[in-house]
């Protein structure tokens, strides 16, 4: 039995992997062989965010070339994330998202809501079946749950192999039901935060969206040494997409002698739909036993954002298995249409704002050094040290009267290490 | 225009491979797939560095796609 496996894994990898590629990154078993893999994250936010994410992933080969893949996820995070308010020149003092507790800020500082932290819990399991000689189908399925949310999802790939097995063709689909059942419920769009103890706006106490993924590509190889991929996703999401947890200040106007000083804050408020378009091109080339691996993004959606991302890395192999791989990813991307860095006083409320960084105009780095060692026959482990950056506009144009003096948009600086393991049978 | 939009994706995706699939010079011969084969050739290789990747920056910017499906299934605050 061992012995035939092999012999499949010497035709059938670059097939089996170029259907994983394909079906919207669902890792089918590519080796052949049955593997387990692991993987540890430890990541740090400056002053903010800290997480802890494991990810267990075992690959099973089955009978007649048919894969089952299993993966889990546990993550823990807790710290400050920032709430969309602006700074100000005085002590500013928030009501928690439950409405039971308040926390302060000091003058001059970027307001962060301390006061979250969650885990979450995440099972995929994907089946994989040869249909015919050239073709492959798959089935899986999907879980999460957060204690203030909770995803189940399904999805289905079809590839198909042409062309002396050098070009595959593949089309796979999502669908995911999510439940959103905020700490203290969900907050009336653009209603105003009211003080401790005071009876909170909301809509209810949780809310649902769906979202629609369809992921259709082509991967080509070019020669012995070369492989490229072109893949274009969409995504339909629909129902409750704003963050309950963030809020926009409503500051002063110009001709106020408080001119940008916060006058109340407001619950923020999205769009009930959100249509996501992205190209994804990707090319791979073996040199001389190094790998480099080239890949551009261009990204589009209905709220206005535009982003390119391009990433690189390259895998220079070491005496005795060892290998170093560099790795750098490069992202911009344009602001939202309702981002708001603030609401102006005696000014209309917009139907949808958000002052939140991640929908703001900012450029992101991604610093990586991977080193890879065997630790025994089809032992591999591997460690990560990654540096993440992010830039915005701490000074916009927009800013006026105390705003001019802050800084609008703090740098975001991560410092992540992953280490993986992994073991093929 | 949407609509027209995704037309035009989806015909170019399948121009594309009817292109490269007619090419009888692009590719290479079965036997010949040993580097290919190779784990670091893969185009998916690292697939639990790239989740977490995935999951890091789907929570921190405004974008996600591409490589594989753009869903999230988190609430990532």
């Amino acid at each position: 039995m061992r012995l035939q496996l092999r012999k499949v894994a010497f035709i059938k990898p670059a097939v089996a992997a170029l259907a994983a590629a394909l079906l919207g990154g669902q890792a089918l078993p590519a080796t052949g062989q049955d593997n387990v893999e692991t993987s540890l994250l430890l990541y740090s936010e400056k002053d903010r965010v800290e997480a802890a994410e494991g990810i267990v992933n075992v690959g099973k080969m089955l009978k007649g070339d048919r894969t089952l893949n299993l993966r889990l996820t546990y993550d823990a995070l807790s710290g400050a994330s920032p709430s969309g308010a602006t700074p100000s020149s005085r002590v500013q003092t928030f009501t928690s998202p439950s409405g039971r507790g308040s926390y302060t800020i000091n003058p001059g500082e970027t307001p962060l809501d301390n006061t979250f932290h969650d885990t979450r819990f995440a099972g995929d399991i994907t089946f994989g079946q040869p249909v015919g000689r050239m073709s492959a189908l798959s089935l899986g399925a999907h879980l999460s749950s957060e204690h203030d949310y909770f995803s189940a999802g399904f999805n289905a790939g079809m590839t198909r192999d042409f062309n002396q097995r050098n070009t595959t063709v593949g089309l796979s689909g999502s669908v995911s039901f999510d439940n959103i059942n905020p700490e203290g419920g969900v907050p009336t769009a653009l209603a105003v935060m009211p003080g401790v103890g005071a009876t909170l706006p909301r809509e209810g106490s949780s809310d649902s969206k769906s979202t629609f993924d369809l992921v259709a590509g082509v991967s080509q190889i070019l020669d012995r040494k070369t492989i490229v991929r072109f893949n274009y996703s969409f995504s339909h999401a629909s129902g409750y997409l704003t963050d309950p947890y963030k809020i926009v200040s409503v500051v002063e106007p110009e001709s106020s002698a408080d001119a940008g000083e916060p006058v109340r804050y407001l619950y923020e408020s999205r769009p009930d739909s959100r249509t996501k378009h992205a190209l994804y091109g990707q090319i791979r080339r073996y040199i001389a036993g190094s790998t480099i691996d080239l890949s551009y993004r261009h990204f589009w959606d209905d709220w206005g954002v535009t982003s390119n991302t391009i990433e690189l890395f390259y895998r220079q192999k070491l005496p005795g298995g060892h290998a170093l791989q560099p790795h750098v990813r490069w992202y911009h991307q344009s602001a939202a249409d309702f981002h708001r860095v603030y609401l102006l006083d005696g000014a209309p409320t917009p139907e949808h704002a958000s002052a939140d960084y991640r929908l703001a105009r900012f450029d992101g780095l991604t610093l990586g050094l991977t080193y890879s060692l065997p630790i025994g026959e089809n032992m591999h482990l591997n460690i990560t040290p990654e540096f993440y950056t992010q830039r915005g506009d701490s000074s916009p144009p927009e800013a006026f009267g105390v705003l001019r003096q802050y800084d609008l948009f703090p740098d975001m600086d991560v410092i992540m290490v992953r280490a993986g393991f992994s073991y093929g049978f | 225009m949407k609509r027209i939009i995704l037309l035009m994706i989806t015909a170019l995706i399948v121009a594309a491979s009817l292109a490269l699939g007619g090419c009888s010079h692009v590719g290479v011969k079965v036997w010949e797939h040993d580097i290919l084969a190779k784990p670091e050739m893969q185009l998916d290789a690292g697939a639990n560095d790239r989740a977490l990747d995935d999951h890091i920056y789907f929570s921190k910017e405004a974008s996600s796609g591409g490589r594989g499906f753009a869903g999230g299934g988190c609430g990532c605050n």
